[in-house]
């Protein structure tokens, strides 16, 4: 049996980034992960790009903090997080990112008014193709080096390639790319830049109209630099993300097709070099205490005739339930199998309440906390 | 549910898990039964994501142009790439000239990053099959069928030509989008629905994508319950049951409990909206015995 490899995280990871497919129980996880390394007396930032913003009612904070947002005091306490540990969540505002990385690098507010004014900006923080996960990972990157937290928690956003948040920002920064960049600026130097940018500036005014390619060009110039800057740091970000410290997590439901998807991602994060560490199968019956089967022999001697005949057709549940039990269990081994002992495979039950209040998080940091004392199964 | 077969454009929506792809494949097939020439299609990126509708038909990406993926049943991702290239033929009103824009690598650059651009290349690939016509007045596709991308993006794509009309507002651009509003807002060609499960979160965020679509002004058809669990017990046996299992934990308990579970959170949900809501039942069947079921259910 190897190391715990789920405790070792908790206790010394820098960073964990949750990913897998959406509906699947993201955002209540890496929750409950962050509850869990808190409790162990760490510093914990849990950070989710939810649109949904469920993380928020979960943990209690109120909607669109500027900044991340300690658990109240009472339930900081309910959870068994003591000092130094630590529990704050934060819920990314891509829009209010980008804007504070605008005042930022204008220096000023009278500065940076022109820049937030400009309908393009102002579209683009709403509509630009990757932009929710380009702040995603900007924000990650001032909280792993800022040193208020000793882990980071990030809930990747609901995607249909859950590596998107990975691939999107790569994206912006090819266009973002300086040399390219600059082909949209009127030009000043250059035969061959000026030729593109003479191309470029017909090109765009035949489909866009000139107004709005006018616009557009305006909107190029006032971010070239701030650009340049965002890209450093998303450079950085990304090898930040490929040190051992990081861990991968995905998480999956026992669903025919969730774990195909499962499976997907676990080769493309290891295609991309990334530090995978566990599988957590969410809404599995694999951990499911034994119970009984319905049999008539534990009925009361005077039982109605109603709960006789209930009795006999819960058997037919009963038997799916037992059936299902046994398939998780397969599932969850196979998980293990193929994550190798690098990495962990954990089931957490189905939660009936739709797991939005602070004890179900309790109750699966419990559990996950229980696993990591007793090591992988 | 009711109708669908005589839109042009259906639009299903809901968030992950529910069971959309597998759904929207049973869609198909209903379609094709009903006689219709049907269009099945997705958002792509061109790349080699993980298609989950794809998968039910064998496949790992849906073609990227329109062809046969099963009899009768025509495939096609959405191309963001392939809109751009259409539309800048369109106008550029040369192919020629239009490869050497696009073959144009900062241009390229720019139409996969720049606000709005992608989603603007989706859109006018939709808008193409919508066009498309097998002999004038008769449309090649009468029934397109779009699996939309998460919530997020959902909302992103139908609110795209309102946005960016408010920016470009003469042009080919925007009488392209003026010309997809007009398919995309008229309740008699088009209607989105909205797939959920019979439980508190995925209904709550089917009642929030509800509003989401409102705003983008696309119709809603209305809500799908899928996987309803099958009602098994009379009224005097739940009671006598539930009173037995409180004390007696048994195999078969949670399921049981599902049943009013479920049905108290679709009752919330026809409280919370005045579109109808529809119901499939929980089919034991998986694979393709499911989507043969869920098509029958559905014509």
């Amino acid at each position: 049996m190897t190391a715990p490899v789920l405790g070792k995280l908790l206790q010394q990871n820098k960073v964990i980034v949750c990913c897998g497919a959406g509906g699947v129980g993201k955002t209540t996880t890496a929750a409950s992960l962050a509850v869990g390394a808190a409790r162990l007396g760490r510093r914990v930032l849990v950070l989710t790009i939810d649109p949904s913003r469920r993380l928020a009612e979960t943990l209690g904070v109120s909607r669109n903090p500027r900044e991340p947002v300690p658990l109240p005091k009472d339930r900081q306490q309910a959870a068994g997080i003591k000092l130094p540990g630590r529990l704050d969540a934060w819920m990314l505002d891509a829009k209010l990112v980008a804007d504070e990385s605008v005042r930022r690098f204008a220096g000023s507010e009278e500065r940076a008014k022109p820049i937030l004014a400009n309908r393009v900006y102002q579209q683009a923080t709403t509509m630009l193709a990757g932009l929710h996960e380009y702040a995603a990972m900007k924000a990650l990157h001032g909280f792993i080096t800022g040193g208020a937290y000793d882990l980071v928690v990030l809930d990747t956003p609901p995607s249909r390639n859950a590596l998107d948040f990975l691939d999107a920002p790569t994206r912006l920064a090819g266009f973002l790319d300086g040399a390219i960049f600059r082909m949209f600026l009127p030009s000043k130097s250059g035969l061959i830049g000026r030729a593109g940018s003479r191309l470029i500036s017909k090109v765009l005014g035949l489909v866009f109209g000139d107004e709005f390619a006018s616009e557009l060009s305006a909107f190029f110039e006032s971010f070239a630099g701030l650009f340049a800057s965002l890209n450093a740091d998303l450079i950085d970000v990304r090898a930040r993300l490929m040190q051992p410290d990081t861990a991968f997590l995905l998480v999956s439901t026992p669903s025919e097709a969730a774990v195909a998807e499962a499976h997907f991602f676990h080769q493309r994060i290891l295609q991309l070099g990334l530090p995978f560490r566990g599988f957590v199968l969410n809404r599995s019956q694999a951990g499911m205490t034994r119970k009984l089967f319905p049999d008539h022999a534990l009925l009361p001697a005077d039982a109605s005739p109603a709960l006789s005949s209930a009795l006999e057709k819960l058997k037919w549940l009963a038997r799916a339930e037992q059936l299902q039990v046994a398939r998780d269990r397969g599932l969850l081994a196979d998980l293990a199998l193929r994550g190798g002992k690098e990495a962990f495979a954990l089931a957490l039950p189905n939660l009936p309440a739709g797991a939005n209040d602070i004890s179900t998080l309790i109750s699966i940091a419990d559990l996950v906390i229980a696993e990591r004392r007793s090591g992988p199964r | 549910m009711k109708d669908w077969l005589d839109k042009r454009l259906v639009l299903i929506t809901g968030k992950g898990g529910v069971g959309r792809s597998t759904l929207t494949a049973a869609l198909a097939h209903a379609a094709q039964r009903a006689g219709k020439r049907v269009l099945l299609t997705e958002v792509a990126d061109g790349g080699d994501d993980y298609s989950p509708l794809a998968q039910r038909f064998g496949l790992n990406q849906l073609p990227r142009k329109a062809a046969s993926i099963a009899p009768g049943i025509t495939g096609s991702q959405l191309l963001s790439d392939t809109g751009i290239e259409l539309f800048f033929v369109s106008v550029l009103r040369s192919a020629l000239l239009a490869r050497t824009a696009l073959g144009f690598e900062p241009l390229r650059r720019l139409f996969s990053a720049a606000p709005s651009l992608r989603e603007m290349g989706t859109f006018f690939h939709l808008l193409t099959y919508l066009r498309a016509e097998q002999s004038p007045g008769h449309p090649l596709y009468e029934l397109i069928l779009v699996d939309m991308p998460a919530t997020g993006h959902t909302l992103a794509l139908t609110g795209l030509p309102d946005v960016v009309l408010r920016l470009v507002t003469r042009g080919p651009i925007a009488d392209g989008l003026r010309e997809g509003q007009s398919y995309l807002h008229d309740p008699l060609r088009t209607a989105a629905y909205v797939v959920t499960l019979p439980e508190t979160l995925p209904i709550s965020e089917a009642l929030e994508l509800l509003d989401g679509l409102e705003t983008t002004r696309v119709p809603r058809g209305g809500v799908i319950v899928n996987r309803m669990p099958v009602e098994r017990f009379s009224a005097d046996e739940t009671a006598a049951l539930e009173g037995f299992l409180e004390h007696q934990p048994l195999f078969g308990a949670e399921a049981f409990s599902r049943i009013k579970d479920s049905r108290r959170a679709v009752e919330r949900l026809r409280q919370l909206t005045s579109r109808p809501v529809s119901e499939l039942p929980d089919f034991e069947e998986s694979g393709e015995a499911l989507i043969e079921k869920l098509a029958g259910a559905l014509q």
